[in-house]
């Protein structure tokens, strides 16, 4: 211990940071070979301060453990003098993880042995300022000395940035020289009047995709991120990859066809086709279809369907299954190498933690590849056998396995196999042999990287790079497949797409537009960190985009009757309502005006309450679009003294008073149905024991759904189709329903307008 | 009495009402709603669909091995007897257990093979009352023939004969499979563990002509089966256990008293024999002291188990010569080594009260058999009978012997179905499960069709048979000015080859059932069915390659590059006898009748000759003899077809030689 701390000290690390270092084995055990090397050379007091630190650095920022010692020695022979020249040794190492290293390329690219003289420095800086020298006495000193720096920089290579800075100030002060009151003055802030800013407060999902935003590696360079591991065939394989590939970027969304797709994965899909798309390059939309038992067509069908709906194209659309007999094969090859192994234990003994290790493990390769054979030809019942791949997983799980028997019928393979390769194997080959750049996944997946590059590399085939990203979690409601079966067959629900649910058939249904869910994707980002997010967030993007594509309508759900006295009975005529009251230019449509109106039952009261603006005896309200404001004349009442119908006079809005509020009204409306909805789930994290402790189905908000059977809708929304969408006025964003018929429009309340309804 | 169209239409609408209450109930039984789907139902019904899917699989895993991944070869019979049964029994659902006949046509124009099951089949209907043409019915099976890797075309001949043509291109595959993986057995659906019994000759007797045809048919037997994959036991259950060494040892005793520390120079046993059963019919201390040692070898006495050992060695020594002259590899396990099992075997029989006494003796009865076995005389000792079940018994249990064969001569077919009846009837096998059959053959005759015996009447000593086989062996090749062409050595060679092989073939060659009249001037005829015969073509198909100076690399190399053509009648007849090999090999398997593999192997030999007669080989200038031309894929039916008689040589027991 005390030895380890003065060996750092030694090299001039303060007492705390070597202290800190040791806490750090990893490092600490490179530092201290690196310094040794160090000593060998030097001796033991002979290392300096300088050499110390660069020492440190490497040691700290190099990934790749086996040039430790190359790196060392360059340091130590004073090759790598700077911090400059360390960078792009480290970069070096990094685009070069084979070997040998070429010495000569190295030396080049550290600028080993450069020697810049300070006249060379001076003259760049020179050279510089002159350039600039009208904006500089322009700008004095406000003007951005940075790019002074920055330029005379990339003249001179290696020259050390503190004597350029030196420099620059020097030769400035004897421009311009000593500043003044003015110079020392803050430079007044520039209004930045961006549309882009202020219209989206976040960068467009493109933008967030596109070029090295995301740090991703370039095609190719696949071994330039962390954690990849390359073998003595990996740059072959690469290049044979980039032949292939032409240096496109190929993304694929991978979902399993056994379920509906929900929120969650309109991340996926954006991500996936998003990064593609934004870098020109293509996505695969491919269904991981290893699990004969759970494929259904409807599935297929389905998830297609709403990738389009997203507005998204795939390049190609594949099947794992496509690839099964290439499967088989890769797999004998594994099992040729000694990498997998034909295992019988049974299911049972695998479960949990700390499963015993299987007797099998070391048996003959030529047994394995025999027993594979037979389990391929059925001599196997279900569950006698399987194929393992020798392996642990990053969770410690031992031997994964590779194939299992099934005797069922594929859906596309039909009665060809009875083994089925399994997810941890398929993926990786799959995504392997479409010669994928970037495997995007969630981060639930990242105890599977290592076994994800182990198989490709065990098989020496073009090994993907595995990028995870945070999975997107919403509150008050619940995705997984199994739960919405249950809400399903308790009639909590009533299908897969009731629109309380937040799978994308539910959403399209409820008349969420694909472009809201999108932008929700952008809002909450492509971070790796896993996002929990409100529904009301997305429900803004909805309205975001409903507000400008949505044509309004005039809707009345509880209807009251209101029979205008001076005008006369057959009078009939049109009001031309404006389709975006914002923007009229973008059309209008015509609604009768009769006599008899209807009104919001809540847009009347008979007694006057404080601040209330709409219609009571005494106060005249205004009819929207109408040009007329009423005034009531006689209430009407049932025997139980319920307030059935009104009448009123009206007159032109041009000769009455202003009128404090102005209200919808609907006149020879249709009769529709509407059904508004509310979240289904009363608390935040329905599956949250803790919060819910009787389960999610015991979580039911029972008002999550109001059907109002016999709502009145201006005619305008005659005709409209299925997931056609109006703002009704003052009551929200509709969405026609696929239960409509002919007779009778059904209505899905989309989103209210505001966020916060029932003010009154 | 009322109006009686009243009272008709009453009973009328009556009736009416009840065949709608009946119909209402068919219908409703024919659609059974109310039958609740219980859990366990639905279970089973899964378990039934992967069960199906599971057959499926390996079904096809079975054809797809035998057609492409063994090297196996296949067995073109019973692949079409595959194809048609599917045919047969889709066309005909009605018939439990319709006939399947496919059987090689001798006749090219009738198509390769036939299947002749229509005619058995309308029978069959026509006895449940149903009346089909038989030509229909092959219509019908020609239809529902699946798709298949083998059949050309079909057509219906005669009453309803069906014509199997086969693909040439599938043929042809077949024969280059067979050139690169060489004569392979067809697959073995289940390796079985086979207990061969023969030879069995008695100690200090002589082997007689009797023992020669049990050695050559056992060894032959044992030889098939291990060929077609089998784990095979060859046992000589030798007659070394009885009275008659009581009196041997005291004869030894008296004649060699040091015979512990000197081995005594017995080489005419047969003659010692003689001297000790005279003393014993003569001498009455001589024949108590025989019994006395009768006692004391019974109860392992070490100086007398030697004195057996030593007597029974030089009788080994005398076998083992006839045995090396054959080429017989057989495990010697006598009468004595079930000695200890008998008194088990006689136990668990009394123990399950299937003896009874009958005189003194305990006997057993098996039902249905004439005889009773007696495992017990009224000494106490025990017979043949009691040796026998201990045998059979402990081949099956300690074995584990799935197939057991007995090849003695027929005399003794009735002692042994009585022993099988009996340990059926114990409970020590199924029939269905384990196979025991008793391989019988007729008696060796003489010239004069008498009983095979030396012109002084005594019986031929077997080794005094193979001498002069060998001598007159050596005389034919000199008439035929053999030795001054071949080389000392390989003279020698062919005299044995031709020697013994002939001895062996003749023999294998008849039916083993009948009796079979020996003759070295028919078995070394080289014209006909016998060995001398094959021995010759075999050696001149061996020579064509050579003379044509074409070594075997080429060959092998030409088998997998060059594809064998068969648009000649005669190399299409070739190419198919060759390819019967495997069905030859299936039948001798179920019969036990290897004259069958003999036939098979001069109807190739004449095949080939009628091919090599028409076809041309090698082309040679008519001047200068030179080699002008090779046709490879016909030197390439020449060798498979001397690679099939090789195999077959060696299933018979004969060693063919390159020259002769």
């Amino acid at each position: 211990m005390a030895d380890t701390l003065t060996l750092f000290t030694s090299i001039g690390l303060s007492e705390q940071k070597a202290k800190e270092t040791m806490k750090n084995e990893a490092l600490s055990s490179a530092l201290k070979e690196a310094v040794t090397q160090a000593q060998r050379v030097h001796g033991a007091s002979g290392v300096d301060k300088a050499m110390g630190t660069l020492l440190y650095n490497m040691a700290s920022r190099l990934k790749d453990a086996k040039r430790l010692a190359f790196l060392a020695d360059s340091i130590v022979q004073r090759k790598i003098c700077t911090e400059l020249q360390l960078a792009a040794a480290l970069d070096f190492v990094k685009s070069h993880p084979q070997d040998p290293i070429n010495q000569k390329e190295f030396e080049e690219a550290c600028g080993v042995g450069v020697v810049i003289t300070p006249e060379q420095i001076e003259d760049a800086v020179e050279s510089v300022i002159k350039k600039h020298k009208e904006q500089l006495l322009k700008e004095r000193y406000h003007f951005n000395m940075g790019l002074l720096m920055g330029e005379a920089r990339s003249a001179l290579k290696w020259a050390d940035g503190k004597v350029i800075k030196n420099e620059v100030d020097m030769q400035v002060l004897h421009l311009l020289g000593p500043k003044t009151e003015a110079d020392l003055e803050k430079k007044p802030k520039v209004k930045v009047a961006d549309n882009k800013v202020s219209t989206g407060e976040v960068k467009s999902l493109m933008e967030q995709l596109r070029g090295e935003a995301l740090k991703f590696h370039k095609p190719g360079e696949n071994f330039k991120t962390e954690g990849y591991v390359v073998t003595p065939n990996t740059m072959s394989l690469l290049k044979k990859h980039l032949d292939l590939t032409g240096g496109q970027i190929r993304t694929r969304f991978p979902p399993e066809p056994n379920g509906i797709l929900h929120i969650g994965h309109a991340k996926a899909i954006n991500f996936n086709f998003g990064y593609a798309k934004a870098n020109n390059g293509i996505c695969f939309l491919r269904y991981d279809d290893t699990n004969p038992e759970k494929e259904e067509e409807k599935y297929f069908t389905a998830i297609k369907d709403m990738v389009e709906w997203l507005g998204y194209k795939p390049y190609a659309v594949t099947h794992a299954s496509d690839n099964f007999q290439q499967l088989y094969d890769l797999a004998v090859d594994l099992i040729r190498r000694g990498h997998a192994y034909v295992c019988h234990q049974r299911g049972e003994e695998l479960k949990g933690h700390n499963a015993p290790p299987s007797p099998w493990r070391d048996r003959p390769i030529e047994e394995s590849l025999v027993l594979f054979e037979r389990m391929k030809k059925g001599l196997f019942a279900e569950g006698e056998a399987t194929l393992r791949m020798k392996m642990v997983m990053e969770d410690g799980k031992m031997d994964p396995v590779a194939y299992r028997i099934k005797y069922t019928p594929h859906h596309r393979t039909g009665d060809e196999w009875c083994i089925y390769p399994t997810y941890d194997y398929t993926h990786c080959l799959c995504d392997s042999i479409e010669n994928i750049t970037h495997s995007l996944c969630t981060k639930e997946f990242q105890a599977r990287r290592s076994s994800y590059y182990w198989l490709c590399n065990a098989l020496d085939v073009y090994c993907p790079v595995q990028w995870e990203y945070g999975r997107l979690n919403l509150t008050y409601t619940v995705v997984s497949k199994r739960k919405i079966i249950k809400l399903v067959e308790t009639g909590v629900v009533r299908d897969w797409d009731d629109p309380r649910l937040f799978t994308l058939t539910a959403l399209r249904r409820r008349g969420f537009p694909p472009e809201a869910i999108n932008n929700f994707c952008a809002r909450v980002g492509v971070t790796v960190s896993q996002t929990t997010t409100e529904p009301h967030l997305l429900e803004s993007c909805v309205r975001d985009v409903l507000n400008d594509t949505a044509p309004r309508a005039m809707a009345v759900l509880e209807p009251l009757k209101v029979t205008i006295t001076n005008l006369p009975e057959d009078s009939q005529v049109y009001v031309r309502v404006p389709d975006f009251p914002a923007n009229e230019a973008k059309g209008s449509h015509m609604v009768p005006f009769t006599c008899t109106i209807f009104i919001e039952q809540s847009d009347f009261r008979e007694v006057m309450e404080k601040g209330y603006k709409r219609l009571t005896p005494e106060q005249p309200v205004g009819l929207r679009h109408a040009g007329y404001v009423i005034s009531v004349q006689k209430v009407i009442k049932d025997a139980q003294g319920n307030v059935v119908e009104l009448e009123v006079n009206c007159c032109r809005s041009e000769t009455a008073e202003k009128p404090k509020a102005f209200i919808h009204w609907v006149s020879k409306p249709l009769t529709c149905e509407v059904r508004l909805y509310e979240r289904l789930f009363l608390h935040k994290h329905p599956e949250d024991p803790s919060e819910v402790p009787n389960g999610f189905l015991s979580d039911i908000n029972p008002n999550s759904l109001q059907v109002i059977s016999s709502a009145l809708v201006d005619t305008s929304v005659k005709g409209a189709k299925v997931f056609d969408k109006f703002q009704f006025e003052r009551v929200g964003y509709f969405s026609l329903d696929p239960d409509s018929t002919a007779d009778k429009l059904i209505f899905n309340r989309t989103v209210t307008l505001k966020e916060d309804p029932g003010k009154i | 009495m009322g109006d009686p169209v009243t009272d008709y239409t009453a009973r009328l609408q009556q009736q009416e009402r009840e065949i709608q209450s009946l119909s209402a109930e068919i219908e409703s039984l024919k659609n059974p709603q109310d039958l609740s789907s219980s859990p366990r139902l639905d279970e089973l019904r899964e378990e039934n669909a992967k069960l199906k899917y599971r057959l499926n699989i390996l079904k096809r895993s079975l054809q797809e091995e035998r057609t492409y991944c063994s090297k196996s070869m296949m067995n073109i019979n019973q692949r079409l007897q595959e194809v048609f049964g599917e045919a047969i029994r889709a066309s005909c659902p009605e018939l439990d257990n319709p006939p399947l006949a496919v059987t090689p046509n001798q006749q090219a124009k009738f198509g390769d093979y036939q299947c002749n099951s229509a005619m058995a089949m309308a029978q069959m209907l026509k006895a449940k009352g149903i009346k089909v043409n038989p030509r229909e019915i092959a219509e019908k099976i020609v239809q529902n023939l699946p798709d298949n890797e083998l059949t050309q075309k079909t057509e219906i001949a005669g009453p309803g004969f069906i014509n199997i043509h086969l693909k040439r291109s599938f043929v042809s595959k077949l024969l280059s499979n067979l050139l690169i993986n060489g004569v392979q057995p067809p697959p073995l659906a289940s390796k079985k563990r086979v207990v061969v019994d023969f030879s069995s000759p008695n100690i200090a007797k002589e082997m007689h002509v009797g023992h020669l045809r049990s050695t050559i048919i056992g060894e032959s037997m044992s030889r098939l089966f291990e060929f077609l994959g089998h784990d095979v036991l060859r046992l000589n259950h030798v007659g070394d256990w009885g009275t008659q060494f009581g009196m041997l040892i005291a004869h030894l005793q008296d004649k060699f008293p040091d015979y512990l520390t000197v081995s005594p120079p017995i080489s005419d046993l047969q003659a010692f024999y003689k001297e000790s059963k005279k003393r014993f019919d003569e001498e009455e201390d001589f024949k108590k002291r025989a019994y006395q040692c009768v006692v004391r070898l019974q109860s392992k006495e070490p100086d007398f188990i030697k004195a057996w050992n030593l007597i029974c060695d030089v009788s080994r020594r005398e076998f083992q010569k006839v045995y090396d002259c054959l080429d017989i590899q057989i495990i010697e396990r006598g009468e004595s080594f079930y000695q200890e099992m008998m008194t088990e075997v006689v136990k668990e029989f009394e123990e399950k009260g299937l003896l009874q006494l009958d005189e003194g003796r305990k006997v057993v009865f098996v039902p249905g058999q004439p005889i009773p076995l007696t495992v017990v005389k009224s000494d106490g000792g025990y017979t043949y009978d009691t040796s026998d079940l201990a045998a059979i018994r402990q081949r099956i249990f300690d074995e584990k012997a799935d197939v057991i064969i007995y090849v003695t001569d027929s005399g003794q077919g009735t002692h042994f179905q009585v022993v099988f009846a009996a340990a059926q009837m114990i409970g020590w096998y199924d029939p269905q499960v384990t196979r025991v059959e008793h391989a019988g053959f007729g008696v060796v005759l003489g010239e004069d069709k008498k009983k095979f015996k030396t012109r002084s009447g005594d019986t031929v000593r077997l080794m005094d048979l193979l001498e002069e086989g060998l001598k007159r062996s050596m005389d034919k090749l000199k008439e035929k000015e053999r030795d001054k062409v071949l080389s000392q050595e390989e003279l020698i060679k062919a005299q044995r080859s031709v020697a013994f092989g002939c001895i062996k073939y003749a023999d294998l060659s008849h039916n083993r059932i009948n009796d079979y009249v020996f003759s070295f001037d028919k078995m070394l005829d080289d014209r006909g069915n016998t060995a001398a015969y094959l021995l010759y073509a075999f050696t001149r198909i061996r020579s064509i390659a050579r003379l044509a100076n074409i070594d075997e690399a080429t060959l092998r190399k030409a088998a997998e590059t060059t594809e064998v053509i068969l648009d000649h009648d005669k190399e299409w007849k070739l190419g198919k006898c060759i390819l019967r090999f495997p069905e030859i090999l299936q039948k001798i398997l179920d019969d036990l009748l290897l004259h069958t593999l003999c036939d098979y192997l001069y109807e190739l030999a004449t095949t080939f000759t009628e091919f090599y007669d028409s076809c041309y080989c090698v082309e040679k200038d008519r001047q200068t003899g030179e080699v002008v031309k090779v046709n490879m894929w016909r030197m390439l039916l020449c060798e498979a077809t001397a690679a099939v008689m090789a195999k077959g040589f060696d299933i018979l027991g004969i060693n063919p030689v390159q020259r002769m």
